[in-house]
């Protein structure tokens, strides 16, 4: 039914971390967990395999001695996710 | 949202997808704390400029505007401790920085160039039209009414400024604060209290 949509892509929470990092510049990992109200094992999951896929970057750091792990989207993730809105645009024929 | 992986229709991806730019854009970072600030520090400057140069006769009092370091020295303060909690960055907020940044800019290059060419008289009228852009500019960032007014404000005061080139021309500093900054940071303020709980 969904082939041609990215596999990647198409899963909801893996959708909603796009969602939202498509609208900012970049945002803190407990700024996304807050917004799609995940847990944070499987967001770290979802973040990963996001990562893995070159649609988003993340950089780990310490801010006053706590680790802090901060999201952008990429070049590539935008082209993704443009595709993927073009396709679902197709498919309902907006 | 739900943490399994299944299938879901395009329609399901559509709702996703817009609820969270929703969320993502419906946050509102402002609370107007710079905008009260600078509002209340320049209406204190030039109010009491105006008392104490019209009861004295003495120039001296100008140095009321030193008043401006101490804000200066507050917002790097403040903007290094509300960055530091940051917990998301938006192109808004950025482009909004750039836009105080170049009013920054402008203003100190301006009042270089006036201070140089001693053209004091005309200093009033371009602080007047500068502080009119940012504001008005913040305003269609921001789609919030109250500071696009206040923009324009600083623009007919800039021409009423024309007119009075005389001590008085000072007065015309605290209207324009009062529109551009003090009421809109009071508004944003109650809005981002509102938002925020």
């Amino acid at each position: 039914m969904f082939k041609e949509l990215d596999p990647i892509l198409h899963s909801q929470l893996r959708l909603a971390v796009m969602s939202l990092l498509i609208s900012v510049k970049e945002a803190e990992f407990t700024f996304i967990r807050e917004k799609t109200n995940a847990t944070a094992g499987n967001l770290s999951v979802q973040v990963q395999k996001l990562k893995d896929a070159g649609y988003i970057d993340v950089v780990k750091q310490f801010k006053d001695n706590y680790p802090q792990t901060t999201c952008k989207i990429t070049e590539a993730g935008i082209s993704a996710f443009e595709a993927y809105v073009k396709a679902l645009q197709e498919y309902l024929k907006v | 949202m739900p943490q399994e992986e299944e299938h879901f229709s395009a329609h399901q991806s559509l709702a996703i997808i817009e609820s969270m730019i929703q969320k993502a854009q419906n946050r509102f970072s402002e609370n107007g704390t710079l905008y009260l600030l600078w509002g209340w520090v320049i209406f204190i400057c030039c109010t009491f400029h105006y008392t104490l140069l019209t009861i004295t006769q003495n120039q001296i009092w100008g140095n009321i505007w030193a008043l401006t370091i101490v804000a200066v020295l507050y917002q790097f303060y403040f903007l290094f401790k509300k960055n530091k909690k940051k917990a998301v960055r938006t192109y808004t907020d950025d482009i909004i920085s750039g836009v105080w940044s170049c009013f920054g800019i402008v203003m100190g290059i301006a009042s270089f160039i006036m201070y140089k060419l001693g053209s004091w008289s005309l200093l009033y009228s371009f602080i007047l039209l500068f502080y009119g852009i940012p504001t008005f500019l913040s305003g269609i960032i921001m789609r919030f009414k109250p500071l696009i007014i206040g923009g324009i404000c600083c623009w007919i005061l800039s021409i009423i400024s024309v007119f009075v080139q005389t001590k008085e021309i000072l007065l015309l500093l605290a209207p324009a604060v009062l529109s551009a900054w003090i009421i809109p940071g009071y508004l944003l303020k109650a809005k981002y209290n509102q938002q925020n709980g």
